[in-house]
């Protein structure tokens, strides 16, 4: 027994090192080298446009937009809240609907026959060459940014879902038959525990859709948001506003992710094969 | 006439707990049916250690897999304390190849797996997950994940979890055939341990002959095509076994038995081989009767040539 607790110890220790060096995420480095690049692009960017005058509505510098996002952040504020709402929305509906078909997929034979092949070819259509249409169909509203929005998001949820709900240990299904537990047991304690990395993967696909899909939206018509602000800016030429509202949705964007990344460490913390 | 109540009287006495009648198992495939279990008859009775053993491909998983349930006989009955085996049951724990834990579960939660499965109160059975993980060394581990743990280990856990909830029937179904020969022996040892502590119905599907031997109190050899059981063996062995029964002469003489049977089941095909085989050889030596003329008489030829 003593032999085989060292042996095991000494065998989680080894993985836990190596996946520490893998990683590379923990030093300095990694902070240190991305954030330098940045830094190093944008002050290539400000010299040029310093050195070459480069005129402000072909190409703003990098200092001057700064100076616009911190002196009418009320303006941008005011935008970024539609669009992220909308944005989010359009991802927790997009989730709902992309599990749900999963669901089906997983475990009807007819509906993963009938619902397959064409889910796939829907893929295949250009769909922002269909967003003026839900203009047509759901009104100027938000409804229809959101339904875009969704319409250009659900897929890659249902795709993940579907792979994690039938990537399950046969044997592990065998046991749970053999212990008379219930369809719904099986899901809840197996299935839909095991599929949750599947899960999250595609909804972090999903969310930069989502995002897509509202913008796309705002292009088209709104009265506010980001996208519509960007839109409203480049046909004036105001190129500066035009850049700052594209910085603004870069944070709005990274807060959404960041958002989804919590979810999946918390959901790790209860479901994932390492103790800590 | 006196034979009837006698013969009813020893069925009251040992009416077999698990018993299989003329069970047969075909598979309908496109080509042509698979017969993966042509008749078995077993009865196993309360508290009795019952090996299948027997190559693989010889039906039995497939016939411990319907007695647990999951298959359906095509033909012949399976019933557990008289009643027919339709589907799955709460009064018996399975025990595959795999060790089958939930990755992100902690051994413990993993042991109460079954609990959760059967809505039994939780509270009532920690003590005794606690109790069964000290039962096979794993005292200490409640907290590990599957991942932390070695492959015995695993087993050990499987093996608690199937004892959770306190059933009636063991199936094993060939549950260290994974594992390396040391720690299979190790958890041979720790099986026969576990079993004098909670006294259990087993049913144990291997094709390790000495396994079989070691832990059974009878061994019932499946084989042959279309597969039938072949050979219904007490085992001589008193209780409790340790490892060193097994460098006895007894041992190894109920091995060798053991070993012939399979032998001379294949025996059937392989008597058929043999047979064939000695034809050829006859034929054989027929034609290097006749070939060495024919070798003269080339050997003439060239000579002549």
């Amino acid at each position: 027994m003593a032999k085989a607790t060292i042996s095991t110890e000494t065998g989680v220790a080894l993985p836990a090192s190596g996946a520490g060096r893998f990683q590379g995420a923990v030093g300095p480095s990694s902070i240190v080298l991305p954030l330098g690049l940045a830094f190093l692009v944008l002050a290539v960017w400000q010299l040029y446009v310093v050195i070459w005058r480069v005129p402000a509505v072909i190409l703003p510098s990098p200092i001057s937009i700064t100076e616009y996002i911190v002196a009418h952040y009320d303006i941008l504020l005011m935008h970024a809240v539609p669009t992220t709402v909308e944005s989010a929305a359009g991802f927790l509906l997009a989730v709902v609907l992309g599990i749900a078909i999963a669901i089906v997929i997983t475990y009807s034979d007819m509906a993963r026959e009938a619902l397959y092949p064409n889910l796939v070819f829907f893929q295949l259509i250009p769909k922002i060459a269909l967003a003026p249409l839900f203009i047509i169909w759901l009104g100027v509203g938000s409804q229809s940014r959101v339904a875009f929005s969704v319409f250009i998001a659900f897929f890659p949820v249902v795709i993940a879902t579907t792979a994690g709900f039938l990537s399950v240990d046969r044997g592990i299904l065998r046991l749970c038959r053999a212990l008379t537990a219930t369809e719904w047991q099986i899901f809840t304690s197996v299935r839909f525990p095991m599929a949750l990395p599947h899960i999250f993967s595609g909804m972090k696909i999903a969310i930069t859709l989502a995002i897509i899909g509202v913008i796309i939206g705002e292009f088209i018509t709104a009265q506010a948001g980001l996208g519509y602000l960007i839109i409203f800016a480049t046909a004036r030429a105001d190129t500066e506003v035009s850049m700052a509202a594209i910085v603004v949705l870069c944070i709005c964007g990274l807060l959404l992710y960041g958002l989804v990344a919590l979810a999946e460490a918390v959901a790790n913390k209860f479901y994932s094969a390492d103790s800590r | 006439m006196p034979s009837v109540p006698l013969k009813a009287d020893h069925l009251v006495a040992e009416a077999p707990l698990v018993s299989v009648a003329n069970v047969q198992k075909t598979y309908f495939t496109r080509q042509s049916p698979i017969h993966a279990v042509a008749s078995a008859s077993v009865d196993v009775a309360r508290g009795e250690f019952v090996s299948l053993l027997g190559p693989s491909g010889c039906g039995k998983s497939t016939l411990l897999m319907m007695i647990a349930g999951l298959e359906k006989p095509t033909a012949g009955v399976i019933t557990l304390a008289g009643a027919a085996v339709a589907a799955p049951r709460r009064d018996i724990g399975v025990i595959f190849q795999d060790a089958t834990l939930l990755p992100w579960k902690s051994t413990l939660e993993n042991v109460l797996f079954p609990i959760r499965i059967l809505k039994l109160p939780l509270d009532k059975y920690r003590d005794r997950a606690h109790e069964l993980l000290k039962m096979v060394g794993l005292a200490g581990f409640e907290n590990k994940k599957p991942g932390e743990l070695s492959g015995g280990m695993r087993q050990r856990v499987a093996i608690c979890r199937a004892l959770i909830h306190d059933p009636e029937i063991l199936l094993m179904d060939e549950p260290f055939s994974a594992l390396d020969a040391i720690t299979r022996d190790q958890m041979n040892v720790a099986l026969s341990e576990i079993l004098e502590a909670y006294r259990k119905t087993v049913i144990f599907v291997t094709h390790s002959i000495r396994e079989a031997a070691f832990l059974s109190d009878r061994v019932v050899v499946m084989g042959g095509r279309p597969s039938t059981i072949i050979l219904d063996k007490k085992m001589p062995f008193a209780r409790p076994r340790r490892f060193e029964i097994e460098e006895t002469q007894e041992f190894a003489q109920v091995c060798r038995e053991l070993r012939l049977t399979i032998e001379a089941a294949h025996g059937q095909r392989q008597g058929h081989g043999q047979g064939h085989g000695q034809g050829h050889g006859l034929g054989g030596a027929r034609a290097d009767g006749r070939q060495q003329p024919v070798k003269a008489s080339a050997a003439g030829a060239s000579i002549i040539e």
